[in-house]
């Protein structure tokens, strides 16, 4: 079953990606989470065409028909007004209204109309997107979660969670900007259709405007993006600094570096108001550029105008048409240059969220697991079991031992020899094929992880609190677990009297991690969820941090109940626990270098011994070396 | 509000000129713009009268133009820099506050919140300031010419097109606030989403140990499905605005098309100044759009400012006036006359009354149980925490006479937790002075005992350690501290429990060093093993804020005391009684 999977080069996961051109594949892609509400796309997309075409019969009344029609009175009507007059002249004959007055009613009609279908084709189109990037997201989620332990270690926190916060968020951003983007370019192409009726040669002089500001566009960005990413640089090395200051700040001041630091500080405090400084300059006149182009515009009609004027090619009506149809053409490109750099950040975002959903690492279950009794006896056994992170460094070397059932047994050993590991492989986190591990009697590998993860209960050192109640905590959504159950298992390991002690008891709000919880609360808590559980097997990885003498009883009396009649594997560090334990195994550079009970091994003055004597402090292996 | 920003006008003064003087040239900017129109307008009445003197429309439009875009860029870049010299300003003098904290102060903030007030709180007055100032200044003067230009034109008009104005400025204002309470909440629920994905994944191997997979994301769906939500009614408010301010102002627009094209009908208006009504009506109302987001801002930056003249308020939690009457030389005796100190805020002294004399040239050994004062006797001699006058004396002299850059150089405190900065393992050891010479550093290492650690790195002295580097044991890590305390050699050297990650031969080596090196120098050290104290001239006990013992370790031995006690406990290998307490840091 357990063909060895490829060697990854996690570091890909990390690696920069640019995402500089326009990738269809990837929008291709994107649009897989959309096409479930590809109706309501759908609706959305009729909307703005109608939106897009009020939108541009509102200059036409005011310059064909109420210019023109009403005021000049030409009815030659060089300029096609899309049933406009017509429309005034049906609402003048019918209700007798003055010309005007009829323009105004026609007006407002018009204005109302648009202003209804274009929210609505707003909201249907943002609805849509919001629904396929909400499931894009929650799919990524999905994915990550079930990545295995190898994955997570090799590959930052910070950097996944990025996918799934900023990486999503700047397709957020681009749906905002794809939204605009739409609002402004079919309103531009419908008054384009338009304006070449009214006059081709006019028109296209104005559309000569579009390469000049493209260009610009082009320049600006050119001109900005490395300038960009040096500002960028620069406020994340100032926030460096500060940081660094401040969490050294005791050191910074007993070495009387205050002085020092702040010189480097200023520096690179004016680096960074230089590069600010310029980029903001170049944004000032490319912005001034973009807002002056259409009313420069404005005077190019006039001098044209004029001269068709003459030769009744357009009417007075057409040339004011134009004038009001200036912002319509100009505003999209604008618009588009403002939005080029969330595109192309966009494309980057979204190659690396497929990256992240096409990472296919995982735990390679068996094809017919075999399903374990409903309650097993609890023997484990290591048979020549070899594993190694990465090849050419072993970690676990031919480990063979067996626990019978309800024995303790404490494993003990300098940092690094491999005590976290062996735990790890026993919930099977990790794929090994060279050595066997049997739980009464069936091969590890022959178990579904579910079902195996259910029976080995796991405290680790940093055991994870879970944002919600006390008792959510304890229970961990599983739904027999009663409140009463839960109260029972608090009681038994301790945890009762600080919980009834809290605000709200049971229902008492846990933050962020567990914060308002002490070390040895969230400890007992994590007894607590242990034992409500109640797995066959329990696996302890012991914290290493200081704790309160009091709180350090209480540990200790909940930890010898926990572990009666079970099987129990303590990763150990405080000499109670050791001495209590069944018997004790030593680990040395991933072997089995003694094993016995606490007086058999220090008897021995061997490694035991050594460890004894250091007090099992936090010793790298070299240091051991150098001691043996 | 107004109180909080106006204590911004010390950073704004320096600049003040600059200001004024952008400022006003955004009145000069609109005047241009409203130039435009009115050329326009000239244009157009001279087509509509079938003459064709369009030359000097159009060069006005390109003119007034050009001349704004002069303008208006030269006015925005002196506003911005105002607002990026002000960042600057606030940046250093935020640094310069916070390095003169101290312990109170971390008690009270955390780095993090320190951070949010440099980034997002700097930055929300730099952008008041670029950005909040032009876009008000634009609103009012934008209202104001366009007024007067259009009053210019036909004041009949004119007041007939007000009445609806006050329902566009009204919605505006309420619609761009209610957007701003949507843009909140939907930064809020991104900062719950990035929490909550932080939170799970952070305890990734707890939740698969559990099998809590399925739950996780059934609890991130439903918070993933609130920031959807959000988002969606920040959208539907910003769209409901797109629709509705135009719907309103188009009632305006309908009084200039009924009405005004009823006075071009009786030729009291030309249609020239009909068309130039449309455009001024857009300049007054256009910047409306963003009403409130402008009073958003100055209520955010009001916030803002009151946060960070939070901390420019705080005195220097250890003043430094030098007497001018102390040696410039320590030489080593130290001298404690009944030192108290208590903590602000607490209810109970950690120190009560100590009283010690410490001779040049003497190693004293202080030893207790956790909290008893140790660390806390050590701060007060450096001056990290401040006793009262008179109660520590260095050379007969009250510590408050020494200039503190000479007391903490002078006196070299290795502090308990083995604090290294990300950079390169020789910039660590040199960190007070880094043009140290290399064989004073190999030397500092030898002491500490590092030498072959660092031999052993593939880039030795340059090695850098830290999250980007080689990571330290935390044995190695009190090892690099030492080394940097040692390579001062300080006439006191001041050493917090800095040997407990470190085995014990380890330790004994290094202080058997450490004797050789440092005689006829005050050395003063914290442990909790007596193998440690045991090379002491003198072993101090500290309980609860007192002294309880004090003579060498066969006097204290006969004495049969805590001292004892814990030497027969640590001799025995019997370690539970106190094991607990023995080799925790405070």
């Amino acid at each position: 079953m357990s063909e060895a999977s490829a060697p990854r080069d996690h570091a890909m996961f990390d690696a920069e990606l640019s995402g500089q051109v326009l990738n269809l594949r990837l929008l291709r892609r994107l649009l897989r989470w959309i096409k479930p509400y590809r109706i309501t796309v759908l609706v959305s997309s009729l909307l703005i065409l109608i939106a897009s075409g009020l939108q541009v019969l509102l200059p036409v009344i005011i310059s064909l028909v109420v210019v023109d029609h009403v005021i000049m009175g030409t009815d030659q009507r060089v300029t096609p007004d899309l049933g406009m007059i017509d429309m005034t002249d049906w609402l003048t004959a019918t209700f007798g209204a003055p010309p005007l007055v009829a323009a105004c009613i026609l007006y407002a009609v018009l204005h109302l109309g648009w202003a209804i279908t274009g929210h609505l084709h707003r909201l249907t189109l943002i609805s849509s997107v919001i629904k396929g990037l909400r499931d894009l997201r929650l799919d990524l989620f999905r994915h990550l979660e079930t990545r295995p332990s190898s994955f997570y270690d090799r590959v930052a926190v910070g950097r996944i969670m990025t996918r799934v916060t900023n990486d999503i968020e700047a397709l957020y951003e681009l749906l905002r900007g794809m939204g605009t983007l739409i609002g402004e370019f079919v309103p531009f192409f419908v008054a384009l259709g338009i304006m070449l009726a009214v006059d081709v040669k006019l028109t296209l002089i104005l559309l000569l405007a579009l390469p000049i500001m493209g260009g610009v566009t082009m320049y600006f960005r050119r001109a900005t993006r490395q300038l960009f990413r040096l500002v960028r640089l620069s406020v994340s090395a100032l926030n460096q600094n500060l940081q660094e200051n401040l969490a050294g700040l005791q050191v910074v001041q007993l070495s009387d570096r205050e002085s020092h630091n702040l010189e480097r500080y200023t520096e690179i405090n004016e680096h960074n108001r230089t590069l600010e400084i310029r980029s903001m300059r170049l944004e000032t006149v490319y912005g001034a550029f973009t807002d002056s182009m259409a009313s420069v515009a404005l005077g190019v009609i006039i001098w044209y105008g004029g001269g068709a004027l003459v030769q009744e090619q357009i009417s007075l009506g057409g040339i004011i048409l134009f004038t009001r149809f200036i912002d319509m053409l100009f505003h999209p490109v604008v618009v588009l240059g403002e939005q080029t750099n969330i595109l192309f950040r966009a494309m980057a975002s979204g190659e690396r969220i497929f990256q992240a959903l096409d990472w296919d690492e995982r735990i390679h279950e068996p094809e017919h697991p075999i399903r374990l009794p409903e309650r097993l006896r609890g023997e484990v056994e290591f048979r020549h079991l070899d594993f190694a992170y990465s090849p050419d460094a072993p970690v676990i070397r031919d480990v063979s031992f067996t626990i019978a059932p309800g024995e303790k047994l404490a494993i003990v050993g300098p940092t690094g020899s491999g005590k976290s590991t062996l735990i790890r492989l026993l919930g099977r986190f990790y794929d090994f094929d060279d050595g066997h591990i049997f739980l009464d009697g069936v091969d590890l590998n022959r178990i579904h992880t579910r079902d195996l993860r259910k029976r080995i209960g796991v405290v680790l050192q940093d055991f994870h609190i879970f944002s919600g109640t006390i008792y959510d905590n304890i229970a961990l959504g599983e739904a027999s677990i009663t409140r009463a159950r839960a109260q029972a298992a608090a009681r038994t390991v301790n945890a009762h009297e600080f919980i009834s002690r809290l605000p709200n008891g049971y229902d008492t709000e846990l933050s962020e991690r567990g914060q308002n919880l002490s070390q040895g609360q969230r400890q007992l808590l994590a007894f607590a969820r242990v034992l409500a559980a109640d797995p066959e097997i329990l696996v302890l990885d012991e914290a290493t941090a200081s704790i309160d003498t009091e709180t350090e009883l209480l540990i200790q009396d909940a930890l010898r109940k926990l572990t009666a009649q079970r099987t129990s594997i303590l990763i150990a560090h405080r000499l109670q626990t050791i001495q209590e334990a069944d018997r004790v195994l030593v680990l040395h550079h991933g072997r089995v270098e003694e094993l016995g009970t606490h007086e058999e091994l220090l008897a021995k003055k061997g490694l035991y011994y050594t460890l004894h004597t250091l007090q099992f402090q936090d010793v790298s292996e070299a240091e051991l070396d150098a001691l043996t | 509000m107004i109180r909080s920003l106006l204590r911004l006008r010390t950073f704004a003064a320096p600049y003040l000129g600059t200001l004024v003087l952008g400022i006003l040239s955004f009145l000069i900017a609109r005047v241009f713009e409203a130039l435009v129109p009115l050329f326009l307008a000239r244009g157009i009445d001279s087509l509509a009268a079938g003459e064709h003197a369009l030359l000097i429309p159009v060069l006005g439009i390109v003119g007034a133009v050009l001349a704004r875009f002069a303008v208006v860029t030269l006015a925005r870049i002196t506003v911005r820099k105002v607002g990026l010299n002000v960042g600057f300003d606030l940046r250093q003098r935020l640094y310069e506050c916070l390095q003169a904290q101290g312990l109170q102060f971390f008690n009270r903030y955390t780095i993090g919140d320190m951070m949010t007030r440099a980034v997002a709180d700097i930055g929300l007055i730099q952008r008041l300031i670029s950005m909040g100032t032009i876009l008000f200044v634009i609103l009012v003067f934008a209202a104001v010419v366009g007024f007067s230009f259009m009053m210019a034109l036909s004041p009949a008009l004119t007041v007939l097109i007000l009445p609806p104005l006050p329902f566009v400025f009204v919605y505006a204002w309420y619609a761009s606030r209610q957007m701003g309470v949507a843009s909140r909440d939907v930064q809020d629920r991104l900062s719950d989403l990035g929490a909550h994905v932080q939170e799970n994944l952070s305890g990734i191997r707890t939740i698969q140990a559990m099998v809590q997979e399925e739950n996780e994301v059934r609890r991130f769906a439903a918070t993933n499905q609130s920031y959807a939500d959000a988002f969606y009614r920040q959208a539907r408010i910003n769209s409901a605005m797109a629709a509705w301010m135009p719907s309103l102002t188009s009632i305006s627009s309908l009084v200039i098309l009924g009405y005004g094209g009823h006075l071009v009908l009786t030729g009291e208006l030309s249609v020239g100044s009909f068309t130039a009504f449309f455009m001024y009506l857009g300049m007054v109302v256009q910047p409306f759009r963003v009403a409130g987001f402008i009073v958003n801002l100055f209520q955010r930056a009001a916030v803002a400012s009151d946060r960070l003249f939070e901390i420019f308020d705080l005195e220097p939690e250890i003043p430094d006036r030098p007497s001018g009457k102390a040696p410039s030389q320590i030489s080593g005796k130290l001298e404690l006359n009944s030192l108290h100190y208590r903590y602000p805020g607490a209810s109970d002294d950690a120190l009560r009354g100590i009283d010690l004399t410490i001779e040049k040239g003497e190693i004293v050994a202080i030893m207790g149980r956790v909290g008893a004062g140790k660390t806390t006797l050590l701060k007060t001699i450096v001056r990290l925490l401040d006793p009262a006058p008179g109660a520590v004396l260095i050379d007969d002299h009250d510590v408050h006479d020494y200039p503190l850059a000479q007391l903490r150089s002078q006196i070299a405190m290795v502090p308990q937790d083995p604090f290294l900065f990300a950079e390169p393992i020789r910039a660590n050891i040199t960190y007070d002075e880094p043009e140290r010479a290399l064989d004073a550093v190999w030397q500092a290492a030898e002491a500490a005992d590092l030498r072959q650690t660092i031999e052993d790195f593939p880039r030795r002295l340059d090695t850098i350690i830290g999250e980007r580097g080689v990571t330290l044991s935390g044995g190695q890590k009190q090892r690099a501290t030492l080394a940097r305390g040692l390579i001062r050699s300080a006439p006191v050297l001041v050493l917090d429990d800095c040997f407990s990650s470190v085995d014990t031969e380890t330790e004994e080596h290094i202080l058997s060093e450490l004797k050789a090196l440092r005689r006829g120098q005050t050395t003063i050290l914290v442990s909790h093993r007596v193998s440690t104290a045991r090379h002491a001239d003198r072993i101090v006990v500290i309980d609860d804020g007192r002294i309880t013992e004090i003579g060498s370790h066969s006097e204290l031995l006969a004495r049969g005391g805590y001292y004892a006690e814990l030497e027969r406990i640590q001799r025995e290998g019997a370690l539970e009684a106190d094991y607990i307490s023995v080799g925790t840091p405070a």
